[in-house]
């Protein structure tokens, strides 16, 4: 089983190997899919094995993987996988037209491999030190794709991102430093001792007012990467200008690792500090982060900018439910990352295909993407609708979990202001993608694809994203629904 | 792991650099040219090193003593080389002008959050006695003061250097309250501050090179 998880974490840097190796862009990204395609099978593997067997553990507990760990590598491994079918045809195009030099491509796939095995990696330990430098070191390697396009606007924006989120990394490891010294009554002299597992267990010897301190500071500074308002300022900057198979990674990979460090801290606090502490801090900065996402995307403009701050958005509903607890609770929050994922995917893919075509990131200049090219227009639209929470989509059924936790947990003024938030958000983002889909194309439009299988990579990953996203909707498979079961079990 | 009393040698040593260190920092917040960021920043360093030094001795901890050397190397000696090397005499940085606060009132500021450091830490948090509790705080205010002065400064370098203040709030701390990380988180953190700097310099490159064509671009516009 070990021999999987480290596959898992390996498997995407085939696209730094043969980036390195000198490879153009279409074998550079062929190569990136076939180790996602590795990454991804290993981890629905592993979820597997793990089935009825208890956690991967070794290496003095640097090595780590519950079915929680493994759900989220999973995951982080398809959106990789979607992630990177959707880069075939973006980084050619890209090269194709001269907008990437043949640096800038090899730089691309060094640095798309590495993030992904960054973030994998960080899935997969239980030392929470090694958690903290991982998700660091993730942070640098995404700055750099989001500055990869060189022009001042993307060094801006990565540089926004890279400090900001160096910072809130850095108070995190503020945090973990006071989770371990909550710890001084078991002495924790050994690796073993400062890892997720033996914390958990031992929970109850742990000194609540520095566990207090260290769950707060873990919030903020996790919840830095994870784009949670007041600490969201990078995201809507870093995801509108990085290139928009990394956006998609950003959205759908990174902030779900931000948020499985987290509930890592959260499981911890709550078997200590009981419900209402934890409770009070992520329902604070859920709602603040709903709020203004649902705000911020009243103002049209830079679709991708829609897009990353229905990311700050869905990440609030997750914090919230996260907040709510219980069984109903956390479920919801698992399906609704799950969910936000593949839907977030698909729409930041769909805008790369869009912003190729038209030129433009602004939303008022796009319009007839429905007539003009049928399938990244309805794969758009549905997965609007999907990400907005509508039927027949996933996301309807995670969001109304999480309301039913509302309330049967709190007041029911949460999950009234909750469904208020998300009526909102549906009207402000409705407003601006509806105007993309319909009306007349522009007449000068070209295909930025030179062969036809290039276009149809394009559409791949789309359509396989609309697909689970409409099965969850409809169904949750069996081994789906275990390994939910299993993954709560672990921190409840 | 045994706590170290406040009174023992180590302990005041400790204390004692715990003070010279938020003083640097105070300094750092205080002044306004470039050069000066990076002396006080390396001499931050080199003191933060001196503290490993003094905890390695009392808790007998190889692991603090290669990570009182790489502080010392690595912080202490190759950022600030590197950061005057290719930022400030390369890009020519003398003033720091891009300032949202006065000098005066960013002091006053950094004041107020070291009352605020202590007020948080002192009361119950830590048990009385121990050296942590006469650190920690101090700690805690370096941390505030990195971050405050990545407020109110707007220019790139300004920042990392706040932010590498942060990050040696965060060790002082981390040496006095836990002592010990593994080898290779300790290894790996160092990695990751380097490979930060590394990656900073050259968007702090690029923006600055960006800015001056961009300058350029319209003072040949505004011609005749």
């Amino acid at each position: 089983m070990s021999a999987l998880a480290v596959l898992i974490a390996l498997g995407p840097l085939t696209g730094l190997a043969v980036a390195l190796a000198g490879a153009r862009a279409r074998l550079a990204g062929l190569a990136q899919v076939t180790g996602a395609l590795v990454a991804f099978g290993c981890a629905l593997a592993l979820l597997v094995e793990l089935d009825g067997h208890p956690p991967l553990a070794g290496w003095d507990g640097f090595l780590y993987v519950d079915p929680l760990g493994g759900f989220f590598a999973m995951t982080v491994a398809g959106v990789t996988l979607l992630a990177a079918l959707g880069s075939v045809g973006y980084v050619c195009a890209e090269e194709d037209s001269g907008g990437f030099s043949g640096f800038q491509v090899r730089l691309y796939y060094a640095f798309f491999g590495l993030f992904a095995s960054l973030m994998l990696a960080a899935l997969e330990t239980g030392n929470l030190g090694l958690l903290f430098v991982l998700v660091e070191a993730s942070t640098l390697a995404s700055a750099a794709l989001v500055g990869i396009e060189g022009r001042s606007r993307s060094l801006e924006a990565a540089w926004k991102y890279v400090i900001i989120s160096s910072l809130g990394v850095t108070i995190a490891l503020a945090g973990t430093l006071f989770l371990f010294y909550s710890g001084s009554a078991l002495h924790l002299g050994s690796n073993l001792g400062l890892t997720w597992p033996y914390l958990f267990a031992h929970a109850h010897a742990l000194a609540p007012q520095p566990l207090r301190l260290a769950f707060l500071l873990a919030v903020v500074g996790y919840g830095t990467k994870v784009g949670l308002a007041p600490m969201h300022t990078w995201l809507p900057d870093a995801h509108a200008e990085a290139p928009s198979p990394a956006s998609a990674m950003l959205s759908a990979a990174l902030l779900n690792a931000g948020m499985y460090a987290i509930i890592r801290f959260l499981a911890i606090a709550h078997a200590r500090l009981g419900g209402t502490y934890p409770r009070a801090v992520l329902l604070s900065f859920g709602f603040a982060s709903i709020a203004i996402g649902a705000l911020f995307m009243v103002r049209k403009g830079n679709f991708k900018r829609l897009f990353a701050y229905s990311s700050v958005e869905h990440m609030g509903i997750i914090a919230v439910a996260l907040g709510f607890g219980g069984t109903l609770g956390l479920y919801g929050a698992l399906l609704q990352m799950l969910n936000h994922a593949l839907a977030k995917s698909v729409l930041f893919l769909s805008s790369g295909d869009v912003s190729l075509r038209y030129k433009t990131r602004e939303a008022s200049q796009v319009s007839g993407l429905l007539a003009a090219v049928p399938v990244t227009g309805g794969a758009l639209l549905l997965a609007s609708f999907a990400v907005l929470g509508s039927p027949p989509f996933g996301l309807f059924l995670s969001e109304l979990t999480i309301v039913r936790a509302g309330f049967a947990s709190a007041s029911p003024v949460f999950p009234l202001l909750l469904l208020f938030l998300l009526g909102l958000a549906f009207v402000a983002f409705a407003r601006t993608t509806a105007g993309m889909v319909t009306g007349q194309p522009p007449d000068q439009l070209t295909s930025p694809y030179r062969s036809k299988a290039v276009a149809v990579s394009t559409a791949a990953p789309l359509v396989l994203g609309l697909a689970a996203l409409l099965v969850l909707g409809l169904w949750i498979p069996v081994g789906l629904d275990t390994v939910l079961r299993h993954s709560i079990a672990v921190i409840g | 792991m045994e706590s170290l009393s406040a009174s023992s040698a180590a302990g005041v040593l400790l204390d004692l650099s715990g003070v010279l260190i938020l003083l640097l920092a105070f300094a750092c917040l205080a002044s306004k040219l470039f050069n000066r960021y990076v002396v006080y920043y390396g001499a931050q360093s080199v003191v933060l090193s001196f503290a490993a030094g003094t905890a390695a001795v009392a808790f007998h901890s190889t692991e603090l003593w290669i990570l009182a050397a790489l502080t010392l190397a690595v912080k202490g000696i190759a950022i600030p080389l590197a950061a005057r090397r290719l930022l400030i005499t390369r890009l020519a940085l003398k003033r720091d002008a891009a300032m949202s606060t006065g000098l005066s009132t960013s002091l006053i500021a950094g004041g107020a959050l070291t009352a605020f450091a202590y007020l948080v830490i002192r009361p119950d948090l830590l048990p009385h006695g121990t050296v942590a509790a006469a650190v920690v705080p101090l700690s805690t205010a370096v941390i505030l003061l990195g971050s405050l002065s990545m407020v109110v400064r707007r220019h790139t370098v300004a920042q990392l250097i706040g932010w590498l203040i942060v990050e040696n709030g965060v060790f002082l701390g981390a040496i006095t309250l836990v002592a010990t990380f593994p080898f290779i988180v300790e290894a790996g953190i160092f990695l990751d501050i380097v490979a930060g700097v590394l990656i900073m310099v050259v968007f702090v490159s690029g923006l600055t090179r960006q800015l001056a064509e961009a300058s350029a671009a319209e003072l040949r516009e505004l011609r005749g």
